[in-house]
């Protein structure tokens, strides 16, 4: 049942983002669609299309996601229930846990329906079939994102205040943003990682090449060093 | 074998910075008895209960609740299992209906009542498919006090219950506890209330400045707690009064009132002694005896 509660406890943040996610997507897509006539002669348009979709849906991502994380014991405290929670018969560690799961279950499904509906749209009105391209979308999103769940998660586990938390928490984003934007820093920024600029090929608008694996893994493991922590803070905080 | 108390802590001390809020706390509460815990704002009574329940760790000493010790996250967990806790603020989930709140907190709990939830929802008149947050103060007392009583605890402790009751709700509840002590749930309650604390209580504890400073039942005070007042035919010089029983002193004028809690017919003939031109025993409420002790 702490699933059940973790699920009511976002669901109204969850569908708004999810609602607005899709709407930003499909726009980009339809409205790249629509210019499809004067770029006959590029094949690959409705990849451009999807790639630039893509950018605009891994900003919107990050601050959905930015804003699903917060909540949990600390909001509970500010406004006085985190009492009833404690009490419960389940450890801190437990509740962490399934804040933590349910946090990257709906960051996988904004991103995988996002790309769902980019895809379908993208091939009514023309031609992007590749899965693979896809694919590799979704692994940047989803895996080089999850620094920005982990963040988000730390952040509401620190600071208290309804406000205060997201605002230092997409601070902090958007400062690594612009400091990591240019070379030769930019091949640490996670956001690079996300849009997968990097990895794109501008003949085809496709992105390939070897996959990261290495800076992905790092890019996990900073996650879960971040999840971890903040695992660590809640188990010692004291209510 | 001696059955172990239901809350029992061992010089317990929480300290803020430099402010100590609880002091070497020695506390033992019996099971299957309903004990009021007392004492001023700040006193210490919240932050004590927060120990128990493991939402704080004690700076030094120990405690157990339910034989369960309350800094092992491991054990805390299994004693919340057996333990209903209604907070101070008894704020709830907003987002969640009454119904769905009910559900939530049923499913930790096997032993969970329904025909005490069904009972307690038609009596509070509570309803299920309002959200929390819609619900008026009073009503989320009755909610948090239905999730407390119907899972059966084996210890229910309450801070403040009555807050934002209205007479007849002060009533259900006060009768809703005596009637889970009779089924063999230990009851430990805080409150300011002290009329409240006085009906239903088997035994108090007072809290000052997070040191226990009275440990005592009900019946005692009422057999025993006595205010004496005795009138001299003379203005006692330099008076003072040694006497067993005898906790507090006031001199005014002829009149010396005395604050007794046993040895009545000693100090009854000590004042005859001395020629008390009047003497006067009245026994002491628990109000009387609060502000006595934390006074002193």
């Amino acid at each position: 049942m702490l699933w059940y509660k973790a699920w009511l406890e976002t669901r109204a943040r969850f569908l708004a983002a999810l609602g607005a996610i899709l709407l930003l997507s499909s726009f980009q897509v339809l409205r790249g669609n629509g210019e499809a006539d004067r770029h006959l002669l590029s094949l690959s348009w409705h990849y451009e299309v999807l790639h630039r979709a893509h950018s605009s849906l891994a900003m919107l991502w990050v601050l959905a996601v930015s804003l699903l994380m917060m909540g949990g014991l600390i909001r509970e405290m500010a406004v006085g229930a985190s009492d009833f929670t404690l009490a419960l018969p389940v450890s801190r560690a437990q509740l962490m846990r399934v804040r933590i799961g349910m946090g990257f279950l709906q960051a996988i499904t904004l991103a995988v329906a996002a790309w769902i509906v980019m895809f379908l749209l993208a091939n009514l009105g023309g031609d992007a079939r590749s899965l693979e391209n896809a694919g590799w979308h979704l692994l940047l999103l989803v895996v080089g994102g999850s620094v920005f769940v982990s963040w988000a998660l730390l952040v509401s586990t620190l600071i208290p205040g309804e406000y205060t938390a997201p605002a230092v928490c997409l601070g902090v984003v958007l400062l690594v943003v612009i400091v990591l934007g240019d070379p030769p820093l930019n091949q640490w920024s996670p956001s690079s990682l996300l849009t997968g600029n990097e990895y794109l090929n501008r003949r085809t608008m496709m992105l390939g090449g070897p996959i990261p694996w290495v800076r992905l893994t790092a890019t996990v493991a900073m996650a879960a060093l971040m999840a971890i922590g903040a695992v660590k803070v809640m188990q010692r905080r004291e209510f | 074998m001696t059955e172990l108390p239901a809350i029992q802590t061992h010089r317990l001390s929480k300290w803020y910075g430099r402010t100590e809020a609880v002091r070497e706390l020695n506390l033992s509460v019996a099971r299957n008895r309903i004990t009021g815990f007392l004492g001023r704002n700040g006193a210490g009574k919240t932050t004590t209960i927060k120990m128990l329940l493991g939402m704080m760790r004690p700076t030094s000493g120990e405690g157990s609740v339910l034989g369960k010790k309350i800094d092992d996250p491991s054990e805390s967990v299994a004693m919340r299992r057996e333990v209903a806790y209604v907070s101070e603020d008894k704020r709830l989930y907003g987002y969640m209906t009454v119904g769905q709140l009910i559900r939530f907190t049923a499913s930790f709990y096997p032993d969970w009542q329904v025909d005490v939830e069904q009972t307690l929802l038609k009596k509070y008149e509570l309803p299920v498919s309002r959200k929390v947050k819609a619900l008026s103060k009073g009503m989320h007392t009755k909610l948090a006090l239905l999730l407390a009583f119907a899972r059966k605890p084996k210890l229910l402790i309450l801070d403040e219950p009555s807050g934002g009751l209205d007479p007849v709700g002060v009533e259900e509840l006060l009768e809703g506890l005596v009637s889970l002590c009779a089924q063999g749930t230990t009851v430990f309650f805080s409150s300011h209330q002290i009329p409240e604390v006085e009906r239903v209580a088997d035994h108090v504890c007072i809290l000052e400045h997070g040191r226990l400073v009275a440990d005592v039942s009900l019946d005692e005070i009422r057999q025993s707690y006595r205010q004496i007042n005795v009138v001299f035919p003379f203005e006692p010089a330099n008076f003072q009064v040694k006497l067993d029983g005898v906790s507090k002193v006031e001199t005014r004028g002829r009149q010396v009132r005395l604050f007794a809690t046993g040895h009545l017919e000693e100090i009854v003939n000590w004042a005859r002694s001395f020629e008390a031109s009047a003497i006067d025993v009245t026994p002491l409420g628990l109000r009387e005896v609060f502000l006595k002790t934390i006074q002193e």
